[in-house]
C-alpha cells in the first residue's frame, strides 16, 4: 500500500462518521421522499409508480396554490415583524441605561421556555372565556364581548403570527445586539464630534453597518419560519377552515392525516425546493458579503 | 492670545482620579504635543477637550468661552482618531463630506470643500474608493480631510500615527508638520512617542499619572528637565541615573559622593544639606570615550554597532544600568573595560523628591 493511498483511507476513515450521519439522517430520507412522491403510496403495503401524477394533482386540484401564497404571507409578515421588533429591542438593550443586564436577561424567556409550554400559554391567552387578552381588552373597553381569537380565520392567522414572533424575537434581538456592539465606538464618537445626532448616526452609520447581520438573520429566519410547524399545529391545527394551513401543515395533514404518503411526499418536495432556493440565496449573500468585507 | 485654557481640570471614574488638576494655556496656531507613558491620562485629557468625556471639575475655555457643557460640534474642534474612525460603507468623498452633510450644506459647497481638502491631502484620485481599499497613510489622510473640511479652530489628534509602520510614520509626521504650517491652525497632538513629540511640537506637555510634569519647548525639556520623570522620558536612549550622597554645598558647587565611582563637584547655586540622597543624570550621547571633566571606567556587556552610532550597555558597581552612545564606530568591545568622561555642564542633578537642582 502506498503512503498516498493510506493517507486517503485515513482521511476517509476520519470523515466516515460524518458521512454516515449525513447519508442516513439527511440524504436517505430526502431521496426516499423524492422517490415516494412519484408513487401512490398509502396504507397498503405495496404501491405503484405514478410518474408526475401527484405533482399534477396538487397543482390542479384543491387549493395548494392558495396554501403556498398563505405560507409566503404568513412567513414574510412573521419575519418582517421579528426583524423590526428585534432591531428596536437591540437598540434599547444597547442603550446605556441602568439595569441594562437585567433587561438583557428578561428578553430571553420566550426562547428559553420549552416551545410547547410557551405555545400552550398563548393558547390560553387567546381563549375567549378565560383568556387574558380578551379579558384585558374588555376591561379597557376595546371590545364589548369575549373574543375567541383562535376561532375566526383572520384573528387566528394573526394570533399564530404573534406567537411565532414572540418565540423568534429574542434570538433576533440578541443577534442584532451583538452585531451592533461590534460596530467600533470610534465611528459613533467621530460622527458625534462632527455634530451627528442619535437618529442621524443610527440612519447613516448603525443601519448600513448592520446590513450583513440583517440580511443573514432575515434569510435564516425565513428558512426556519417557512418550516414552522409546532406553533400552528398546537394553536389551530391549521384551522379554522384552513385559514392557518401553511405548506408544512398541509403536507402533514395529507401524508399523516389522510395517509396519502405519495401525495404528501410531492408536497414535501415542493417545500424542499423553496427552502433550497432560500438556502441558495443565503449562501450567495454570505459569499457576497464576505467578498465585500475583503475589499 | 490664548486660544485654549485648561483651568484646574479634573476627571475621575468612580474612585479613580485620572486627571488631577491640569492648568494649561495654548496659544493660537501652536502645535502642542501631549506626551507621556501609557495610562498617564493624555488621551483622556484630549477627549475631555473634544467633549467626548465629561469634566469632573475645572474649566475648559476655548476662544474665551467656557465649553464644559457644550457638545463637541459647538466647541470649534475637529478630532482625528487613532483608529482613523472612517466609515467603511462610505466612499472617501462621503467620509470627508460627512460633517458637511450633517450641517446640511448645499451640494455645491460640499463638493467645493471636499475637493479642496482632497487637493491639500493628495486624495483627488481616491475620492470614489472605499476606505478598505486604501493604505494606512491614505486612510490617515482621509481622517485628516474629514477634520479639515469643518474648518475648526483647533485640531485634536489622538495618536494618529501609531498604527503606521516606521517609514510611513516619519513620512506622515512631515506631512502633518507641513499641513500645520499651511493651515496655521492650533493643533493638539497626543502621542507616547517622544520622537514625534520632539520633532513636531512647538510646545510639549509631559504628563505623568494625570498631572503635568513639565511644559516647554522640545529643547527646553531636553536640556533643562524639571524632574527625574521628564529627564528619563525625553531622550533616547534614556538618561543614565547614578545615585549619590551630598557631601556639602557652598552656593557655587555641590559635592556629591558617587560611592565606588568617586566624588563629583557640580557647579550649582542651590545650597543643599550634607547627607541628602541625590541622583546624578547624564545623557548617553553626552559621554565621550577617554577622560573628561569627570571620568569613570565601564565594561560593556553588550555593544551595538549601528554604523552612525555605537551603543554600549554596562552595569555600574552599585548595579545601575549605564548606556553610552558614541558617534561612528569607535573601538569598544564587549567585556573590555574603557574610560568614559563627560563635561560637568552636561550633568543633571536631582534631589530626593526627583526635582532638578540648578
Amino acid at each position: 500500500m502506498t503512503s498516498t493511498r493510506s493517507a486517503t483511507l485515513f482521511a476517509l476513515a476520519l470523515l466516515a462518521p460524518a458521512l454516515i450521519y449525513i447519508l442516513t439522517i439527511v440524504a436517505y430520507p430526502l431521496v426516499d421522499t423524492f422517490i415516494l412522491s412519484f408513487t401512490n403510496a398509502a396504507l397498503r403495503p405495496d404501491y405503484d409508480w405514478v410518474g408526475w401524477a401527484n405533482y399534477q394533482r396538487i397543482f390542479t386540484a384543491g387549493n395548494f396554490t392558495e396554501v403556498i401564497i398563505r405560507t409566503f404571507i404568513w412567513t414574510l409578515l412573521s419575519v418582517g415583524m421579528k426583524m423590526i421588533i428585534g432591531m428596536c429591542g437591540a437598540v434599547l438593550l444597547n442603550a446605556a441605561i441602568p439595569g441594562q443586564a437585567l433587561f438583557r436577561i428578561l428578553t430571553m424567556p420566550p426562547w428559553v421556555v420549552p416551545m410547547a409550554i410557551g405555545i400552550y400559554m398563548w393558547s390560553w391567552m387567546y381563549n375567549g372565556q378565560f383568556g387574558m387578552i380578551s379579558g384585558l381588552l374588555q376591561n379597557f373597553g376595546f371590545i364589548s364581548r369575549p373574543v375567541a381569537w383562535l376561532a375566526y380565520g383572520d384573528t387566528a392567522f394573526w394570533a399564530t403570527i404573534v406567537t411565532d414572533v414572540w418565540i423568534g424575537v429574542p434570538m433576533v434581538t440578541i443577534y442584532f445586539l451583538a452585531a451592533m456592539q461590534s460596530i467600533p465606538r470610534d465611528l459613533h464618537e467621530a460622527a458625534w464630534t462632527d455634530g451627528a445626532g442619535r437618529f442621524y448616526r443610527f440612519r447613516r452609520i448603525t443601519l448600513p453597518l448592520m446590513v450583513p447581520a440583517v440580511l443573514t438573520m432575515s434569510l435564516l429566519s425565513l428558512i426556519s419560519t417557512f418550516n414552522s410547524f409546532d406553533i400552528i399545529w398546537i394553536l389551530t391545527q391549521g384551522g379554522p377552515s384552513g385559514s392557518t394551513t401553511t405548506m408544512i401543515i398541509d403536507t402533514y395533514k395529507t401524508a399523516i392525516g389522510s395517509r396519502k404518503y405519495g401525495e404528501g411526499a410531492a408536497r414535501a418536495v415542493v417545500i424542499c425546493i423553496f427552502v433550497l432556493t432560500f438556502c441558495f440565496v443565503y449562501f450567495r449573500a454570505v459569499r457576497k458579503l464576505s467578498q465585500g468585507e475583503a475589499k | 492670545m490664548s486660544q485654549l485654557s485648561l483651568k484646574n481640570l479634573q476627571k475621575s471614574f468612580n474612585e479613580a482620579h485620572i486627571i488631577k488638576g491640569i492648568n494649561l494655556e495654548v496659544s493660537e496656531g501652536e502645535f502642542v504635543v501631549f506626551v507621556g507613558p501609557s495610562g498617564c491620562g493624555k488621551s483622556t485629557l484630549l477627549r475631555m477637550i473634544a467633549g467626548l468625556e465629561d469634566v469632573s471639575s475645572g474649566e475648559i475655555v476655548i476662544g474665551g468661552n467656557k465649553v464644559n457643557d457644550l457638545p463637541p460640534v459647538q466647541r470649534g474642534i475637529a478630532m482625528v482618531f487613532q483608529s482613523y474612525a472612517l466609515y467603511p460603507h462610505m466612499t472617501v468623498f462621503e467620509n470627508i463630506a460627512f460633517p458637511l452633510r450633517v450641517e446640511r450644506l448645499p451640494q455645491a459647497e460640499v463638493e467645493q470643500r471636499v475637493n479642496a481638502a482632497a487637493k491639500v491631502l493628495q486624495l483627488e484620485s481616491r475620492l470614489q474608493q472605499r476606505p478598505g481599499t486604501l493604505s494606512g497613510g491614505q486612510r490617515q489622510r482621509v481622517a485628516i480631510g474629514r477634520a479639515i473640511v469643518r474648518q475648526p479652530k483647533i485640531f485634536l489628534f489622538d495618536e494618529p500615527l501609531s498604527n503606521l509602520d516606521a517609514a510611513l510614520r516619519s513620512e506622515m509626521r512631515i506631512e502633518l508638520m507641513e499641513l500645520h504650517k499651511r493651515l496655521g491652525s492650533t493643533m493638539i497632538y497626543v502621542t507616547h512617542d517622544q520622537v514625534e513629540a520632539m520633532t513636531m511640537a512647538d510646545k510639549i506637555v509631559v504628563l505623568d499619572a494625570g498631572t503635568i510634569s513639565q511644559v516647554g519647548s522640545p529643547l527646553e525639556l531636553y536640556h533643562r528637565p524639571d524632574n527625574l520623570f521628564v529627564a528619563g522620558f525625553i531622550g533616547s536612549p534614556k538618561m543614565n541615573f547614578i545615585s549619590g550622597t551630598v557631601i556639602g554645598s557652598d552656593g557655587s558647587t555641590i559635592n556629591v559622593d558617587l560611592g565606588a565611582l568617586g566624588t563629583i563637584a557640580l557647579p550649582r547655586t542651590t545650597k543643599i544639606g550634607a547627607g541628602q540622597q541625590v541622583t546624578l543624570g547624564i545623557r548617553p550621547e553626552h559621554l565621550r570615550l577617554g577622560k573628561g571633566e569627570f571620568s569613570l571606567s565601564v565594561t560593556p556587556k553588550i555593544v551595538e554597532h549601528l554604523g552612525i552610532h555605537t551603543v554600549t550597555y554596562s552595569t555600574l558597581p552599585a548595579g545601575e544600568n549605564f548606556v553610552g552612545l558614541y558617534e561612528g564606530d569607535p573601538k569598544v568591545n564587549e567585556s573590555e573595560a574603557h574610560d568614559v568622561g563627560f563635561a560637568l555642564s552636561q550633568a543633571h542633578l536631582f534631589d530626593q523628591a526627583g526635582l532638578a537642582i540648578y
